[in-house]
Parts: structure tokens; C-alpha cells; sequence
């Protein structure tokens, strides 16, 4: 069977874990994103917390995907459960960084000076410190959609949704017939939607960076 | 993937980076010799404390028989060779490419290298370990192969920032004193952008020990078997010791790379 | 304090007594928008030093108070408490006849106009949204506060239409200065605080924008503090200068006049002789200038004789010349008082006399170093030629002034004579 033949044959179950991939990479970044923000604004007042949020976010970050996942197969069984908690987890690290980074680049002056015309924190953090920083928490959260999608097809191993499936289906028939072809679709498919979800991105990021900040 | 103009290696891509380092900053200043070396002998104490612990801990016979110390020794041995053979592949690749992108009559075409390094990128690690098993059966080289694959994009993408950010001025000067290109390139451009260039070599150590746990899908060893075998066989403290050691051997390697740094960026900068 | 005339004898300016403004300007609207600082102490924790000790200043409402100091003398520091981004440690801070420390610190400074080095633009907001700001916070509604950024924008000399809408990386520095000064003005705060804003801008600009400040303040009388290191700024915009010391001591309180022709002390004078503002000094002759004359007299003369040109001169001294006509002593009426027969050896020794060629710096060096009020000047061979007091330079000052209002008409400002000196001068020297 060729490829295209696979991919007609396959069709629904191909648009089925697309979707899946794509929704699941989309909801745990967007929980993360939330997650980690508020992460980032709690922290990034205290330099020593601040030091410790993005330090702790590195030494978690060398725990490689299949030993998170792994971890979490004992509190919370195989599926769905492990593969949206390592997801979130890994897409935190950056954007918790990023935030950090990008909330303490922030020019003080600028603070200082909203802080003179008699804004308040709320106002300075939301009408300020936030949009100036948004194209660097941006970055982030692009950096933690990418990884995401890389751990999503690892978390087919914990029985996760998604793409994985392809290519773990692929493995496991390693030297059958549709072995090629199996692994071939899910890797594209998740190139693909990261190129997708990237081009979002970009266009997300024209449209919430202000113009006098854009570069 | 477009390519971020900004060429701020910390904050643009923080994923990759190694703990809470901003990019071609050295974390300590040299000097107190017995200091240094705390971090690296920290990592080893608690990687013989654990061992200890683990097997000291009541383990069953399938426990017993995939902690054993030889066995542990020749999984952590190979996840060594992994990295360090991907390293160095990577660097080979990645840092006479960066050069070349950086001569003026090639950046033109940086961009299109960068796309393309960013599309390699996005491809799922495992997608790719597998195609190449399949493509050309299993073992060392498949991963290593794939490893570089998924390796090259931050080594390169530093060799080229760190090239480009030397002030043209003292490029300039270079050649107004009668240095030959060679000679500003490896006199002047080189060891100015050398810290940033040696923070993208220690990015891509740290994510090779990661991404080398994937060897173990396509039999080619290392600590990622023991993760493996702790999941298929349903025994915790397997599954624990792998996940233990692969971060400390990342961390251990994060603090290679920063002694790398330390040591070979030109003083003075 | 009540106003010191420039014409005052100059003294020691002390630093004014905190309950002055209350008893002398309680009344008029003037002081009703000043702003008085009553031994107001900053203490940071860990520092033994107080970085602010008990320090009392007031400002009068509608003037320009300069807080000039070197880097480290608290100059920002002091003018920050005003609107509490730092609270003090103690002391009492009057804005506008309101306890500042009793209001909300963000209300009070809606209140008070604030402009800073580079501006402090807000990168992602345009002008427009910038200025409208402060209007937005206190809840004015669209129409009103467009309104007020185009009326802002024309007063600061920016086309609204061509502005408005800009970002303020659009700008060059002078305009985003503008437009930072048109924000601290958005909400017709009574009180301004400047915190070196023209600092980062290049000399040309500077001394338009400082121009305009003038001209917008002539119009507006806001009660303005300006922070600045630089000597010439504060004399040209500022109708009282405070130069600070260390721990914002405040070294000299008074008007730009008092500072140059009396320093109060070692500290002041280096500070204010160390900048180009004393320039004019420099470049003016002793020879000149007109000289005060005083009654002369021989040894041999008779004393009765002496004190009667004393008294018919008015000016309570004489000058002793030898035969060469070589200034030797000062001789006062009370040496005198009682004496007949030659004035002989009476009298103070006079200091050593001043040439015609000597500059008026050296003149006032002169006459801070003797502790005396008059130096003798004397011309080819030493001969007497007439005598300098600080009334004489001072009045030579004047003069110089009344010639630059005159030609420069539009900028009848006190100091603008040692920037019209000083750039002559400077042309000279290139």
C-alpha cells in the first residue's frame, strides 16, 4: 500500500487523531499559559523568587518526557490523565520563564513613570508591564506549543491521545507491511500542525503585540 | 516556522536552554577550584545515594535483576556514549555550517537554512527515531542520526547569533590592519561570539541526555531501557532509578558544558 | 520666605524656617498651590546614613524651584517623596495646602504632573492614548479627553492631527519630551515634577524645550520642581535654586542671583563656580566694569579733613594711597572717631589689590578669600584706580542683563544674560 493509499484508507482515523493531537496540545498550552503567567506575575517581583521559579523550571526541564510520563503512570493510571498533566507540566517551563524574563525586561522607568501619573499596581501591572512584556511571554508559549506537540507523540506510549498513535503503531509492526506508512503519517501530521499552530502564532502575535512595540 | 529576527538566545528560546542560565553567561566566576566541583560531586553523591537506597529497598526478583549495579553501569555507559557521539556530530554539523551562513555572500540564503532547521525541529523526536529504524533497521547510528537531527537547530542557531552580534567595527578593524578573512574570522569574529556559540553547545548536551531516553524504543540502550522496562513491567522503582539518573547525568553534563564555557571563552569578555 | 529682591544686599541665605509659608502666604492663592517639605527624613533600612535628613523646603505656588546637586546628593530622591513613590520616614509633606501623606498615594499623584528623563513613554500606547491617561483614570469621558490631548498637543507645539496617532518611537527625543511634558499636564495638575527631563536630549533641543517650558509657564504659573545636575539649566529656568549636599542637605536655598554672587559656602560656591555659569565673570575685565568710587586719602592728611569726605562720599571708609598713588590701607570712620592731626598708620592694611586686567571671577575669588568687602584695583604701575565690592559686580551683572533683555526682548528671564555671555564667549574661544 502506498502512502496516499494509506492516508485514503486511513482517513478518518488520521483526521480523528489530528484533531485530538491538535485539541490536546491546544488546551494544555492554554492551561499552562494561564497557569504559568499567574506563575510568573507572583514571582517576578522577588528577584529570589524569580531566580528560583526559572531555575527550578531548568532543573525540571532535564527530566526527559518518557521518565515524566513514566512517573505519572503510578497516581495516575495510562490515557488521557498523564498525558494532559506531562503536557502542561512541560509547556509551563517556558512560558513561566518567559514571563519571568519578560516581566523583569520590562524598563523600570516605565514603571516608575505610570507609577508617577498615579496608576495603581493592578493598573500598571495590566495597562503596562503585561503588553511589554507580551511578546516575550509569547515567544514562550510558542516555544511550549512546540514542545508540546513533541511530547504529545510520546505520550502515545501512556496509551495518550493523538498522533503517537501512528508512530508507536508503527513501531510495534517494525519491518510489516504499513510500518512506513503508519510512522510516516503521524510524524507529518504533527509537523504539520506545528507548522500550523506556529502560523497561528504568528498571526496571533500581529494582531495582540501593539504597534509601537512591534518590531 | 518563521525565524525570530531577535537574536536574544535566552529569552527566545527558553525551552531549550539549561537551568535558569541566561545564554553565554558563565554562572560563577572562576577561581575557589573545591567550589566548582561541588555541583559535579553533589551529583554523584546523590546518584550513589540513590542507588544505594534503591537497592536496599526489598526489590522483587524482576527489580532486582534490571537494578543490578553492572547492569545500571552498562545502561548509564551507553546513554553516555549516545550523548557525547551526538554531541559531537552536532557540532560538526552545526558550527562550520553557522560560519558558512554568516559569510556576508550567504545571508542571503540564512533564512531559508533557518526555516528549514525549524521544520527539522518540529518533527516529533520519536517520529523520527522510528521512520529511520524503519528506513534502516535498528542500532546505534539510527539513533544518533536522529539525535543530530533534532540537535542541530539551537548549536546552529547560536554559532550564527554569536557570530552576527560581533560589533562590525572590530571586524572592520581586523581587516584595516591587514588581517586576511581566515585570520578575522578566527582571531577576531570567533572568539567574540565564543560565549554564546559555548552556550548553544551546552543547550544542545543537555537536550541530547534528554532525548536520548528515546534510544530505548529502538534498542539502542541507554537509560531510557530502564524507564522502559520500569512501565512494561509495572515496577516503580525502575522506572524511578531511570528517570533519576538521566536527570542527574543532565545536570552533570549542564555543569560540563558550563565549565566548558568558563574555561575556553577568551578572558575579558 | 518672602520674596528676595536680586537688589537685597547679598547674605547668607538660610534655608527657610518651616512655618514661613503659613504665616506670610497662608492667604493668597500663590501658596495655596505650593508644595513644603517639613523635616522630612528618609531612611532606608540598613543605611546608617538617612539617604534624606530632616529636610525643610518650601516651595511657593507658580514658581520653578530647581533641586540642583551632584549625582548622589538625593536630588531625585527629595523630589520623589513629593509624590511618594518613596514614602518617607518622617517629616510632613504639604501639596497644595494638602497633607500628601494622608491622601491615597496613586489620587495624590493623578494630581501632580510628572516628567522624567527620556520621557518615560509607554512604548505600546500612541500619543494620544498616552496623554490621555491620567483624563482616562479620572474618569473623563472620550470627547473631553480628546479634546484635552489636542489642546495639549497644540500647547506643547505638536500638530495634533499629524501626532495623535503617532507611537512614541516615531518621535525624535524633543518630541517625545513634548509629549511627555503634555501628559504631566493632562489633568491641569497645580504641581509639576520634572526630574532632569531634558537630560538625554542634545543641546540644541534642550534649549528649545527649555525655551518652551518658559514661554508654557508664563502662561500656566504651576507650582514646578525640576531636578537637575546642570548648573546652566537651573540658573536659566529656575527662579529659586536648592542646591543639595550630601544627604539632601540643602547647602544655599535662594535665587539664581544669591547663588552666583554669594555662595554660602565653600560647597555651593565650588558647585556653582565649577559649571559655565559663571562665565560671565570669567570673560568680563575689572577694567570694564564701573568702579565704586571712594574717598582717597594721603598719610599726612588730617583726619578731621578725611572724615568729613567720608561722610560727604557716604560710603563709611577711605582709601590710604602713598605717593605713587599705591593703595595701602582702608581706613573707616571709627579708626577716625576722636583722632586730629594726620591719619598716619591708622587703618586695616588693604588685601592684595586687583589689576584692571584681572576678570570678575577672580575679582570675587578675590573677595571671598579676604572676608572683606572691598579690594582695591589698580591700574599701570600700580596705581589706584578705583575699588570693587560685591555690590559693584553685582550691579555689573545687572548691567549685562538689562543689555541682553534688550536685545533679546521675547526672553526677559534674569539669567539669560550669562547664556548670551557665555555663548559669545564660546564663539570666541572656537
Amino acid at each position: 500500500m502506498s502512502f496516499w493509499e494509506y492516508l485514503g484508507d486511513r482517513r478518518e482515523l488520521l483526521v480523528f487523531e489530528t484533531w485530538q493531537h491538535a485539541s490536546m496540545v491546544f488546551q494544555t498550552v492554554l492551561a499552562a499559559l494561564v497557569i504559568g503567567v499567574a506563575a510568573g506575575i507572583a514571582v517576578h517581583r522577588s528577584e529570589r523568587l524569580a531566580t528560583l521559579a526559572t531555575g527550578a523550571a531548568g532543573v525540571a526541564f532535564t527530566v526527559p518526557s518518557l521518565a515524566l510520563l513514566g512517573l505519572l503512570i503510578t497516581p495516575l493510571g495510562l490515557g488521557v490523565a498523564p498525558s494532559v498533566t506531562a503536557l502542561t507540566l512541560y509547556s509551563l517551563l517556558p512560558i513561566v520563564r518567559n514571563t519571568v524574563v519578560g516581566l523583569t525586561g520590562v524598563d523600570r522607568t516605565l514603571v516608575e513613570a505610570a507609577r508617577g501619573i498615579g496608576m495603581t499596581r493592578a493598573a500598571v501591572l495590566l495597562r503596562i508591564e503585561l503588553p511589554l512584556a507580551w511578546p516575550v511571554i509569547l515567544t514562550g508559549v510558542r516555544v511550549a506549543t512546540q514542545l508540546a506537540m513533541g511530547v504529545g507523540a510520546i505520550a502515545a506510549y501512556v496509551s495518550g491521545p493523538g498522533l503517537g498513535e501512528q508512530i508507536f503503531s508503527g513501531l510495534a509492526r517494525l519491518g510489516g507491511a504499513n510500518a512506513l506508512n503508519m510512522t510516516l503519517a503521524g510524524t507529518l501530521g504533527i509537523v504539520l500542525l506545528a507548522l500550523l499552530f506556529d502560523g497561528c502564532f504568528v498571526v496571533v502575535g500581529r494582531l495582540t503585540t501593539p504597534r509601537g512595540i512591534r518590531d | 516556522m518563521s525565524a525570530p529576527a531577535a537574536p536574544r538566545p535566552a529569552p527566545a528560546a527558553p525551552g531549550a536552554g539549561p537551568p535558569g542560565e541566561p545564554a553565554g553567561a558563565p554562572r560563577a566566576p572562576v577561581g575557589r577550584s573545591w567550589r566548582a566541583f561541588a555541583a559535579p560531586a553533589g551529583v554523584l553523591v546523590a546518584g550513589a545515594a540513590w542507588m544505594l537506597y534503591v537497592e536496599n529497598s526489598g526489590l522483587d526478583a524482576i527489580e532486582r535483576r534490571s537494578l543490578a549495579p553492572h547492569y545500571v553501569w552498562e545502561k548509564t555507559w551507553e546513554h553516555v556514549q549516545l550523548t557525547a557521539v551526538s554531541t559531537l556530530a552536532v557540532l560538526a554539523v552545526a558550527l562550520p555550517l553557522g560560519i558558512l551562513l554568516s559569510r556576508a555572500w550567504a545571508r542571503p540564503g540564512t533564512p531559508i537554512v533557518l526555516a528549514v532547521a525549524d521544520i527539522g525541529q518540529s518533527a516529533p523526536t520519536i517520529g523520527v527515531v522510528v521512520l529511520l529504524a524503519v528506513a534502516f533497521g535498528i542500532g546505534f547510528w539510527t539513533t544518533v542520526v536522529a539525535l543530530v537531527a533534532y540537535g542541530v537547530l539551537p548549536a546552529l542557531r547560536n554559532t550564527m547569533v554569536g557570530l552576527q552580534q560581533v560589533d562590525p567595527a572590530l571586524t572592520d578593524a581586523g581587516r584595516g590592519i591587514g588581517m586576511s578573512p581566515a585570520a578575522v574570522l578566527a582571531r577576531v569574529e570567533l572568539p567574540l561570539a565564543s560565549p554564546v556559540i559555548l552556550a548553544g553547545i551546552r543547550t544542545t548536551l543537555v537536550l541530547m541526555v534528554g532525548t536520548a531516553s528515546i534510544a530505548s524504543f529502538v534498542s539502542s540502550g541507554g537509560l531510557g531501557d530502564l524507564i522502559t522496562t520500569g512501565v512494561t513491567t509495572q515496577r516503580t522503582p525502575v522506572l524511578l532509578t531511570g528517570c533519576v539518573l538521566i536527570a542527574l547525568l543532565a545536570l552533570l553534563v549542564d555543569w560540563l558544558g558550563g565549565t566548558a564555557a568558563r574555561l575556553l571563552a577568551p578572558k575579558g569578555l | 520666605m518672602t520674596d528676595t529682591a536680586p537688589e537685597t544686599p547679598p547674605g547668607p541665605a538660610p534655608a527657610p524656617p518651616p512655618d514661613s509659608a503659613r504665616s506670610s502666604g497662608a492667604a493668597d492663592g500663590e501658596d495655596r498651590r505650593g508644595i513644603r517639605l517639613i523635616e522630612v527624613t528618609k531612611r532606608y533600612p540598613g543605611q546608617r546614613a538617612p539617604a534624606v535628613d530632616r529636610v525643610s523646603l518650601t516651595i511657593p505656588g507658580g514658581e520653578i524651584v530647581v533641586l540642583l546637586g551632584p549625582s548622589g546628593s538625593g536630588k531625585t530622591t527629595l523630589m520623589r517623596l513629593i509624590n511618594r513613590l518613596i514614602e518617607p520616614t518622617s517629616g510632613t509633606i504639604v501639596v497644595a495646602g494638602r497633607d500628601a501623606l494622608g491622601l491615597d498615594p496613586t489620587e495624590l499623584r493623578r494630581h501632580i504632573g510628572y516628567v522624567i528623563q527620556n520621557a518615560g513613554l509607554f512604548p505600546h500606547m500612541t500619543v494620544a492614548a498616552n496623554i490621555g491617561l491620567v483624563p482616562r483614570m479620572l474618569k473623563w469621558d472620550r470627547r473631553r479627553t480628546a479634546a484635552r490631548v489636542d489642546e495639549l498637543l497644540e500647547l506643547v507645539d505638536l500638530d495634533p492631527g499629524a501626532f495623535r496617532g503617532r507611537y512614541p518611537r516615531e518621535l525624535s527625543g524633543g518630541q517625545q519630551q513634548r509629549v511627555g511634558v503634555a501628559r504631566a499636564l493632562a489633568a491641569d495638575p497645580p504641581a509639576l515634577l520634572m526630574d532632569e527631563p531634558f537630560g538625554a536630549v542634545d543641546p540644541i533641543t534642550r534649549e528649545h524645550l527649555q525655551d518652551s517650558l518658559l514661554r508654557l509657564q508664563e502662561e500656566l504659573r504651576k507650582t514646578i520642581v525640576f531636578v537637575t545636575h546642570d548648573i546652566d539649566e537651573a540658573l536659566k529656568l529656575g527662579d529659586r535654586i536648592a542646591i543639595l549636599g550630601e544627604g539632601s542637605r540643602i547647602a544655599q536655598y535662594g535665587t539664581p542671583q544669591e547663588i552666583l554672587l554669594d555662595p554660602a559656602d565653600a560647597y555651593v560656591e565650588r558647585f556653582a563656580g565649577g559649571g559655565r555659569a559663571t562665565r560671565p565673570l570669567r570673560f568680563c575685565r575689572v577694567g570694564d566694569v564701573p568702579l565704586r568710587a571712594v574717598p582717597e586719602a594721603a598719610p599726612g592728611d588730617d583726619a578731621a579733613a578725611v572724615r568729613e569726605r567720608i561722610g560727604a562720599a557716604g560710603t563709611g571708609f577711605a582709601v590710604v594711597l602713598d605717593e605713587a598713588r599705591r593703595p595701602l590701607r582702608w581706613l573707616f570712620s571709627e579708626d577716625l572717631a576722636g583722632v586730629s592731626g594726620p591719619v598716619g598708620e591708622r587703618g586695616s592694611p588693604s588685601a592684595e589689590p586687583l589689576r584692571t586686567r584681572d576678570t570678575l571671577q577672580q575679582a570675587l575669588e578675590r573677595l571671598i578669600q579676604i572676608d572683606r568687602e572691598c579690594v582695591p584695583v589698580v591700574g599701570a604701575r600700580g596705581a589706584y584706580q578705583g575699588t570693587v565690592t560685591l555690590a559693584t559686580l553685582q550691579k555689573a551683572l545687572r548691567e549685562m542683563r538689562e543689555r541682553a533683555r534688550t536685545r533679546r526682548p521675547d526672553t526677559a528671564r534674569t539669567v539669560d544674560t550669562a547664556r548670551t555671555v557665555d555663548t559669545a564667549a564660546g564663539t570666541e574661544e572656537t
